[in-house]
């Protein structure tokens, strides 16, 4: 879906920054501050959450800041339920992701640990 | 703060909000702290209920913690910080699930479901944890407090088990689209639904209820595979770059 949508818009993305974290050759804009944000709910660091959301206000304004807020709280549910029923993580996206395109992002080597596990 | 607040009045999930927030975000909350409220398909508004205090529990959880920074999360020893209202395997689903979903196996599953929890319960449980981790997430990053747990309603579950349902490629049972019957009610936006949408299609009701508030916070189903569109205040790759991130922060591939 990242590589679809940035191809329409012609935005550079780097597939491994999904799993490594965001490098330069990801020209989305905005990236870093959206990114930042993510990751400070994620580690659910109130004070960090706290200043990167000022920081996406500041950039982008209300209505920004509060899709960024809501899509980052969507993807709370989605894997959970994703991990839980054990739906198959090959038809993620429809079933159309490439499995190299799973391995460029890093993906697949979470389901190596699990298999292994 | 190290820990989140929970609200105190509790008639909205962003009554205390210095943002404005889309109607239909606010409402998708009401509704589904509303259907958590009320009796579900295999459990009663009080467990239901049980299930989301004890999902804000898990967070607190000091042995799940270990779990997360165990290499092995299946060797730690110990037992789960819980509130003593539900059964052993039910605070084992919730808490693993929230704390440490990326790692969850198979047999894991198979273990809560030999503990006793019947497969129509763990999936209702896995949609109350989905949902409540999604609103509270979602004010916790707007910086509000958790809203508080709504008092849970009277009457019984319903029990119902789509006749569709059936175990194939995933751990528990799901209901293929050309499954659907007419007694499961409203299932499928198209026969073409995705697989994480089909995930609760077990318990028709918690699928219903989980999509019509998830939806409110990425993107709705006719749009999801429309790369060019979006509904949002910010462009379509910046959400899939963030739905990526937060996915992959969590080890998974959705």
């Amino acid at each position: 879906m990242l590589r679809e949508s940035s191809k329409i818009s012609n935005d550079a993305v780097e597939l491994s920054d999904v799993t490594r974290g965001l490098s330069d050759a990801t020209g989305i804009a905005n990236a870093e501050i959206l990114v930042e944000f993510a990751e400070a709910v994620v580690q659910r660091d109130f004070p960090r959450v706290a200043v990167a959301r000022k920081a996406v206000f500041d950039a982008l304004g209300n209505d920004a800041t509060v899709d960024t807020a809501a899509i980052i709280a969507g993807f709370h549910g989605f894997v959970r339920i994703a991990d839980a029923i054990g739906i198959p993580y090959q038809t993620a996206a429809r079933g159309e992701d490439a499995a190299e395109l799973r391995e460029q992002a890093g993906i697949s080597a979470f389901y190596r640990v699990r298999e292994q596990a | 703060m190290t820990q989140q607040q929970q609200s105190k009045s509790g008639t909205s999930s962003f009554d205390q909000s210095s943002y404005s927030i889309r109607p239909d975000l606010v409402e998708s909350h009401r509704k589904a702290w509303e259907a958590i409220g009320a009796p579900g398909t295999w459990l009663t508004a009080e467990r239901r209920v049980a299930v989301a205090a004890e999902v804000r529990q898990a967070r607190q959880c000091k042995f799940c913690r270990q779990i997360k920074e165990a290499l092995s999360p299946y060797g730690v020893k110990g037992s789960h910080e819980h509130l003593g209202a539900l059964s052993a395997p039910e605070i084992e689903l919730i808490h693993r699930l929230v704390n440490d979903p990326g790692r969850l196996s198979e047999k894991w599953s198979r273990s809560v479901l030999d503990g006793g929890v019947s497969e129509g319960e763990y999936v209702e449980i896995v949609g109350i944890i989905a949902s409540v981790s999604i609103m509270d997430t979602c004010t916790l990053a707007l910086g509000l407090p958790d809203r508080a747990l709504p008092a849970p309603g009277a009457g019984e579950p319903t029990r119902y088990r789509p006749p569709g349902a059936r175990k194939k490629a995933a751990w528990l049972p799901i209901v293929e689209p050309p499954d659907v019957v007419e007694s499961d009610g409203p299932m499928y936006p198209n026969p073409k639904a995705s697989y994480i949408y089909r995930g609760l299609s077990m318990v028709p009701r918690s699928m219903r209820d989980y999509w019509a508030m998830a939806n409110s916070h990425y993107l709705p189903g006719e749009i999801v595979y429309q790369f060019d569109k979006t509904i949002r205040a910010i462009t379509r790759p910046q959400t899939e770059l963030i739905a990526a991130r937060v996915s992959a922060l969590h080890q998974c591939a959705y």
